[in-house]
């Protein structure tokens, strides 16, 4: 297991702008790290960075708290699982395994010894013959884990391994991976852009935007305490409701500051309830199976909420959501900041 | 795919035997004697080859030719697949400039490098050897292009898998590029092959000593053999030129299924 650590990385590419704009970070051994953010915010890039595919123009790459930046990938102790899989069309599946030791001089005896038991862990013996042309989508998606996992590495870097499968598979082999974090203990950073994968699979979730690291700490402290409306917005499904305080609550006066509240904390009534509540009209509904999402216009904007599906029936109307500002963040207007309900 | 129309195939043989009608007749005629040949009768003999083998030194030139087509195609295909790696995968200073100057070489007519070329190795003492046929041939500017250009369509992934395997650039290019970049490299090697072996102006100018004459110069001195005593004798110059033929069919043979993979790469996904 080896711990990570990030201090002010930039990175630009020749002739172009800046694309990491000073991120840090310090994973600790044996950590599920999730790196987080949409499509073209660096979270790819960071991780080739410490893989050593790519060099920083400035910071430092600490493995092990020895500095790593001119270290070359083979040099790092690293295994890297890539989106297409990368694996070597004209080995077969024991030898795109193995390869990684043959590299390093292990026995041919040995290394399929090896490579065979690896395959048993992930259920790959019927085809440990194959080529990768031969296997479908999950296949080679445990074959490409399966590489990482024979050389023994201390660090795993996944770049969005599971983007290629179908949902159900993805759903698996989201437990198997997070089943193979357990039985290893090495240390882990996984590249998505899917806030499930990441809600689910981290110890810690690092939320990037625009090559700026917006939030770094564990999946609840992100969901429940998100540090501005970027990141409350991005975790979520459907997305945080951000309303003008003013619109909400006469107490909270003329303020700028937008309320964010999640949908899973507003309620639907038919009839006016006692506690605060705002009139809206059901411009849309979705069934998503026992839960429902309601679209309602309302004096304060759209908002959405979730419901189970047994509160409501499905159509459109008039009726009253209600919410607790107990429940609520509060975001600065202007910087999009999370500020404290107080203030 | 069968054609279906019984006169199509047959205009399709008939084109077919019309190419190959040259190659059939010189064939057939070295299997002649001079004398049946002039008198518009046929005698089979193997006396041609016989003569051509022995007396006329065919033997010897097949081999040249052999050693000097095999080393040019051998260095001249690992030279280009190096140099098609490196100019695809490594950003390096003024390598856009040098790959420049290599695709640049190609628009040059290669008898324009002939004094040059003779001035350079007869300064270095190597004419009349077999370096002084082989080095000037071993760069091949189409090939580092062609081999380029086809390195650069594989995955840039399956480098940096290798890499982060373990792999030095040396090994991702010996065990990854190499075997799938294989009917692009056969490809060239054969076609560095046949352009070697058909070779004949350079090594006329480079060679004086008959050891190391190649099958392209001893056939054309075969006209010249005996000048002024009588008519030129065909049945041995075909049984010399059939001998010229036989090695080029056999590599097309060979490496036929990949020549033609290699020709159509990129046509269908």
């Amino acid at each position: 297991m080896s711990g990570i650590e990030l201090r002010d990385i930039r990175k630009s590419y020749a002739g172009g702008p800046e694309v990491l704009h000073g991120v840090s970070m310090r994973i600790e051994p044996g950590e599920f790290i999730v790196i987080v953010g949409p499509s073209g915010c660096g979270k790819s890039t960071l991780l080739r960075l410490i893989a050593g595919l790519e060099s920083c123009r400035e910071g430092d790459i600490l493995i092990d708290g020895k500095r790593a930046n001119q270290l070359a990938p083979q040099d790092r102790d690293i295994a890297m699982i890539f989106q297409n899989y990368a694996l070597y069309p004209h080995m077969t599946v024991r030898e795109n395994i193995a390869f990684g030791l043959e590299l390093r001089g292990m026995p041919k005896a040995q290394r399929h010894a090896r490579a065979d038991s690896v395959a048993a862990t992930l259920q790959l013996t019927p085809y440990l013959g194959r080529k990768p042309g031969a296997l479908s989508g999950g296949q080679r998606q445990r074959v490409a884990m399966g590489r990482a996992m024979a050389r023994n590495s201390s660090t795993f870097l996944m770049d969005e391994p599971l983007s290629n499968l179908d949902n159900a598979l993805r759903v698996a082999m989201r437990t198997e991976i997070k089943d193979l974090h357990r039985q290893l203990g090495a240390t882990m950073i996984y590249v998505t852009h899917d806030q499930t994968e990441a809600l689910s699979l981290a110890d810690r979730i690092a939320v990037m935007k625009d090559g700026h690291l917006q939030q770094f700490d564990t999946p609840e402290a992100i969901y429940d305490r998100p540090q501005n409306r970027f990141v409350a917005s991005f975790l979520g499904m459907p997305t945080m409701n951000f309303l003008p305080a003013e619109k909400l609550s006469e107490r909270l006066g003329n303020s700028t500051r937008l309320v964010g509240l999640r949908p899973e904390m507003l309620h639907v009534e038919l009839d006016k309830p006692l506690g605060p509540a705002l009139p809206a009209k059901i411009v849309l509904s979705e069934m998503t199976g026992s839960d429902i999402i309601v679209h309602c216009e309302t004096p304060a904007g759209r908002v959405t909420v979730v419901t189970a599906r047994k509160h409501l029936p499905r159509g459109t109307g008039d009726c009253w959501i209600s919410y607790d500002l107990d429940d609520a963040l509060f975001f600065d207007g202007e910087t999009g900041n999370r500020v404290e309900a107080a203030a | 795919m069968k054609p279906d129309n019984r006169l199509l195939t047959i205009l399709a043989l008939l084109a077919g035997l019309l190419f190959l009608s040259p190659v059939l007749y010189s064939i057939w005629m070295s299997f002649q004697t001079a004398t049946a040949y002039y008198t518009g009768g046929f005698e089979f003999t193997l006396d041609n080859y016989g003569r051509a083998i022995g007396q006329y030194n065919f033997a010897r030139y097949l081999f040249n030719s052999l050693l000097v087509s095999g080393l040019v195609t051998l260095i001249g295909i690992t030279v280009a697949t190096m140099a098609a790696f490196a100019f695809a995968r490594f950003d390096f200073p003024g390598g856009n400039l040098m790959f420049g100057a290599v695709v640049a070489t190609l628009m040059i007519p290669s008898h324009i490098s002939l004094i040059p070329n003779y001035l350079t190795l007869a300064g270095v003492g190597l004419l009349d050897t077999y370096a002084g046929l082989i080095l000037p041939a071993i760069s091949n500017g189409f090939a580092a292009f062609f081999l380029r250009q086809y390195i650069r369509g594989i995955p840039r992934a399956l480098d940096e898998a290798a890499y982060m395997d373990g792999a030095t650039p040396l090994k991702v290019l010996w065990r990854v590029i190499v075997p799938l970049a294989r009917p692009a490299i056969l490809s060239m090697g054969l076609y560095i092959f046949i352009t070697e072996w058909n070779s004949y102006i350079w090594p006329l100018v480079a060679v004086g000593d008959q050891d190391l004459y190649t099958l392209q110069v001893g056939l054309a001195r075969l006209y010249r053999i005996n000048p002024g005593e009588g008519p030129i004798d065909w049945p041995l110059v075909m049984a010399a030129s059939t001998i010229t033929l036989l090695p080029v069919i056999a590599g097309f043979v060979l490496v036929e299924r990949h020549l033609v993979r290699g020709i159509t790469m990129g046509a269908v996904k």
